[in-house]
C-alpha cells in the first residue's frame, strides 16, 4: 500500500513538473498578479507626481489636488497591489503544495476577484471625482463620498470569500491527511489569512457605522472609536505583508540557494506568534492620541514590541541559514561564507536586500512603538520614511522576487539570464531609490518637517527652508523608483508572455526536523482563540474608555 | 526543572513593587493579566514539585479531580469577591496571599491536575469557568455603584466587558471543541496513515 502511495506522489509530481502548475489555478493567479503590477505602474506614476509636487520640483496642475493623489497612491499601493498579490501567490503556493485547489475553492476566490475589482473601481471613481481626499487611512472626521466607503465593503467582502476558500480548503486538507503537519508554506497561509480576516472585521465595522454618517442619515459618529477600528486593521495588514514576505524567505530562499528550512518547528512557532501578537500592535499609531490615557500608552508598549520577538526568531534562523549554504560553498572565516551566496541570482539578491532592509525598519518600529520616542517623530515624515522602508523594501521586493519564479512557474516558461540580469539592474534601482528618499524622509523627519501635507514654505520659514534639500532628494529617489516599477512591470509582462517556454520549479526547501513536527501546532482554533484574547487584553481598556467617557461625536467635515 | 527557575523568576519580577503597582493600577489588568501570570508562574514552578514530592501528587490528586478543585475555589475567590482586590492593594499581607496563593494553590495544582482529567473533565472545567467569567460579568456590569475604593467607576465597566469578552471567546472555543474532531490532532500510527490515504 505504501508502495502504491508512493507511486501516486512520484506520478503527481512528474506532471506538476511538466505542466507548471495545475492550468486553472494558475490562471487564477496570473488574473490577480497582472491586476497587481497593472496597479503598481498606476500607483507609482501618483507616486512620482507626489514626489515630485512635495519636493517642490513640479507642482501639480490645478486640476489635481496634492491630496487626492495621495490618496490614490495610497489605496492603489496599499490596499490594491499588496492585496491582489499576496492572493495570487498564496493561491499559485497552495495549488502546488496541495496538488491543486477544491473547484468551489477556486469559485470563491473568482467571486472575491470579482467583488474587488468592482469594489476598487468604485472607490478609485469617487477618488478621482474628488470626492474621496481623505487619504489611504479614511477615518473620521474627514468624510468621503458614501460610494467610496460601499466600494470598500465590497472589496473586504472579496476578502472573505478568499480567505473562506483559504480555510475550506485547509480543512479539506487535514481531513484528507489525518496526523500529518500541513505542508510549511499552507501553515503560512493559514496564518497570513487568519491575520487578515480578523483584521479585517473592526475595518468592516468601521465602514458599515461610516456609510450612513457620509449620507447625513446618522448625524455624528465616535472619531476615537473608528479611528481604533481602522489601525486595529491598519497596523495588521502591513504584518500581513511582511507575512508574506516571510513566507517566501523560510520556504523558497533556502532552496533557491542550495539550503534547508532551518527548523521545520521554529518556522510555525514563529507563524503562531505572529498571528496572536500582531493586533494589538495597531495602538501605537494612536500613541500621540490625547483620549488613550498614558498607563495605557506605557502597558501597549510591551504588546506592540513583543511582535519583534518572533522577528528576531526569523532573523536567527535565515542567516543561520545563509552561513550554512556559504560554509558548504567553501566559505572560511567568521563572515567569509556571505561571499559564497548566490548575490548575482534576483530570487535571492531581491528578497536578501528586503530582509538586510528590515534590519533598520525593524528598529524604527522600536522608536515609533516607544511612547515617549513616538512623541518626537509621530507626525513627522519620518513615519512615511520607515513604512516605505518596510512596505516597500521588506516586502514589496520580497514580492519582486518572487515574480522571477512565480510568473515563470505558472506561465510555463523559465527565466533567462539576461532577464535574471534586468532583474539585478532593478533590484539596484529600486534600492538605490528607496535609500534616498526613505532616507532623507527619515532625516528630515527628525528636523521636524510634517507628514500629509502638501508643499508649503511656511510664509517663507527659516526651518521650513531648512527642509528643503533633504526633499529634493526625496522627488530625486521617487524618479528612480518609477523607473524601477517601470523596468519590473516591463520584466513581468515579459516573463508572463515572451520568455522562452520550459520547466519552472516552484522552490520548496526541505527541513530535516519535518518528522518531529508536532500535532498540536495545528490546533488553529486554540491559536485563535488566544488571539482574540489578546485582542480581548489590548482593546476591552481604551474602548470601553472610548464608549463610556464618549465627548460629542463628529458631523462629516469635508476639507477640500 | 528549567521551567521552575523561569518560573520562579517570572515571580520575582511580577513581584517587585514598580512591577505589581503597574499592573494593579487598571482594574482589568489586575484581574485578568496580573492574577492570570501568577497562575503561570505556578504552573511553571509545578515542575519542581512533582519531581520533587511524586508521592504527594500521586495520593492526593489520583484523578487530578481534588487538584481542579482547589484551582477553582482559589481563582473564584480571587474574581468574585471585588472588595478583595481593594484589600489586596490596601494591605502588604494580603497582597502577598494573593501572590502565594494563585502561584501556589492555583497554577501547581493546575499543572498537575490537566494531564490527568479526560476530556470531559475538561469540558467541566471549561464549563465552569466560562459560569464564573459570566457571573463576574454581571456583577460588574449590573452594578449600580462603585465595588472598590481604588478603582473608579467606569474602570469596573471596563472589567466587566473585558470578562464577558473573554467568556464569549470560552464559548466560542468550547464549541469548536465540541463539534469539530480532535483526534486530528493526534499522531497518526503508520497503518493509519496508509489507511486513510487510500
Amino acid at each position: 500500500m505504501e508502495l502504491a502511495l508512493n507511486k501516486t506522489q512520484v506520478l503527481r509530481q512528474k506532471s506538476m513538473k511538466v505542466l507548471g502548475a495545475k492550468v486553472q489555478d494558475a490562471q487564477l493567479s496570473l488574473t490577480y498578479i497582472a491586476v497587481s503590477f497593472a496597479t503598481l505602474l498606476l500607483g507609482g506614476i501618483f507616486g512620482l507626481l507626489q514626489g515630485l509636487d512635495r519636493s517642490g520640483i513640479m507642482p501639480l496642475p490645478s486640476w489635481l489636488n496634492y491630496y487626492q493623489v495621495l490618496t490614490a497612491h495610497g489605496i492603489l499601493m496599499l490596499l490594491v497591489f499588496t492585496t491582489t498579490f499576496v492572493i495570487g501567490y498564496i493561491y499559485a503556493g497552495l495549488s502546488h503544495v496541495y496538488g491543486g485547489i477544491l473547484p468551489q475553492v477556486r469559485r470563491m476566490a473568482w467571486i472575491g476577484f470579482g467583488l474587488m475589482v468592482v469594489g476598487v473601481a468604485i472607490v478609485v471613481t469617487t477618488v478621482a471625482m474628488g470626492d474621496a481626499s481623505v487619504l489611504y487611512t479614511f477615518y473620521p472626521p474627514l468624510a468621503a463620498s458614501p460610494y467610496f466607503y460601499i466600494g470598500l465593503v465590497l472589496v473586504v467582502l472579496g476578502l472573505w470569500s478568499v480567505s473562506a476558500g483559504v480555510f475550506i480548503n485547509y480543512h479539506y486538507w487535514r481531513k484528507t491527511h489525518r496526523g500529518q503537519p500541513t505542508p510549511l508554506f499552507a501553515f503560512f497561509a493559514m496564518g497570513i489569512f487568519v491575520l487578515w480576516f480578523f483584521a479585517s472585521i473592526p475595518l468592516m465595522i468601521e465602514l458599515v457605522t461610516l456609510i450612513p454618517w457620509s449620507m447625513g442619515i446618522v448625524p455624528t459618529v465616535n472619531v476615537m472609536l473608528n479611528r481604533t477600528f481602522f489601525w486595529t486593521f491598519g497596523h495588521t495588514v502591513v504584518n500581513v505583508w511582511y507575512f508574506v514576505a516571510v513566507s517566501a524567505w523560510y520556504v523558497a530562499v533556502p532552496k533557491i540557494i542550495g539550503g534547508k528550512i532551518f527548523s521545520d518547528k521554529l518556522a510555525r512557532v514563529v507563524v503562531i506568534l505572529l498571528v496572536i501578537l500582531n493586533l494589538p500592535g495597531g495602538f501605537h499609531h494612536q500613541i500621540v492620541d490625547p483620549a488613550i490615557s498614558t498607563g495605557v500608552k506605557y502597558l501597549h508598549a510591551f504588546m506592540s514590541m513583543s511582535v519583534a520577538f518572533p522577528s528576531l526568531m526569523t532573523c536567527f534562523a535565515m542567516f543561520a541559514v545563509f552561513e550554512r549554504v556559504g560554509r558548504k560553498n567553501g566559505g572560511k572565516g567568521l563572515l567569509g561564507w556571505y561571499k559564497k551566496l548566490p548575490w548575482g541570482d534576483v530570487r535571492f539578491l531581491a528578497p536578501m536586500i528586503a530582509m538586510i532592509a528590515f534590519i533598520p525598519g525593524g528598529a524604527g518600529g522600536i522608536i515609533n512603538t516607544s511612547n515617549q520616542m513616538d512623541q518626537v517623530i509621530h507626525n513627522t515624515l519620518w513615519v512615511v520614511g520607515h513604512f516605505h522602508l518596510t512596505v516597500a523594501m521588506t516586502a514589496v521586493l520580497t514580492f519582486f522576487g518572487i515574480c522571477y519564479w512565480l510568473i515563470p512557474y505558472l506561465t510555463g516558461r523559465v527565466l533567462t539570464p539576461a532577464m535574471n540580469k534586468v532583474g539585478v539592474i532593478q533590484t539596484i534601482v529600486w534600492t538605490f531609490g528607496m535609500t534616498l528618499m526613505s532616507g532623507s524622509q527619515h532625516w528630515v523627519g527628525l528636523l521636524g518637517d510634517p507628514r500629509r501635507t502638501a508643499y508649503t514654505t511656511y510664509n517663507g520659514s527659516e526651518v521650513a527652508a531648512s527642509w528643503d534639500p533633504y526633499e529634493l532628494v526625496m522627488g530625486i529617489g521617487a524618479i528612480f523608483l518609477l523607473t524601477a516599477v517601470i523596468i519590473q512591470v516591463c520584466a513581468v509582462y515579459h516573463m508572463m508572455f515572451r520568455s522562452p517556454k520550459g520547466n519552472t520549479e516552484f522552490p520548496i526547501a526541505e527541513a530535516d526536523d519535518i518528522a518531529t513536527t508536532p500535532m498540536w501546532l495545528e490546533r488553529w482554533g486554540l491559536w485563535i482563540l488566544l488571539m482574540l484574547l489578546d485582542i480581548g487584553m489590548a482593546y476591552a481598556v481604551p474602548v470601553v474608555d472610548f464608549i463610556v467617557n464618549a465627548p460629542p461625536g463628529s458631523p462629516p467635515i469635508r476639507t477640500w | 526543572m528549567k521551567q521552575a527557575l523561569y518560573g520562579f523568576l517570572l515571580f520575582v519580577f511580577l513581584a517587585l513593587p514598580p512591577v505589581a503597582n503597574l499592573l494593579e493600577s487598571l482594574m482589568i489588568f489586575h484581574m485578568h493579566m496580573q492574577m492570570p501570570l501568577f497562575i503561570v508562574c505556578g504552573f511553571l514552578i509545578g515542575r519542581f514539585f512533582q519531581l520533587k514530592f511524586p508521592r504527594f501528587f500521586a495520593k492526593w490528586n489520583t484523578n487530578g479531580v481534588p487538584g481542579i478543585l482547589l484551582f477553582t475555589i482559589i481563582t473564584g475567590y480571587w474574581m468574585l469577591i471585588p472588595r478583595l482586590m481593594d484589600e489586596a492593594i490596601a494591605s502588604p499581607a494580603v497582597e502577598w496571599f494573593k501572590f502565594l496563593s494563585l502561584t501556589l494553590l492555583a497554577g501547581v495544582p493546575l499543572r498537575d491536575s490537566w494531564r490527568k482529567l479526560g476530556s470531559v473533565g475538561k469540558n467541566v472545567v471549561y464549563g465552569v469557568f466560562i459560569f464564573i467569567f459570566l457571573a463576574v460579568a454581571g456583577i460588574y456590569l449590573g452594578a449600580k455603584n462603585q465595588l472598590c475604593n481604588n478603582y473608579q467607576f467606569y474602570e469596573q465597566k471596563e472589567l466587566g466587558f473585558g470578562t464577558l469578552f473573554v467568556a464569549v471567546c470560552m464559548i466560542i472555543f468550547l464549541i469548536y471543541l465540541l463539534f469539530t474532531d480532535q483526534s486530528e490532532f493526534t499522531e497518526a500510527k503508520p497503518e493509519q496513515d496508509c489507511a486513510n490515504s487510500d
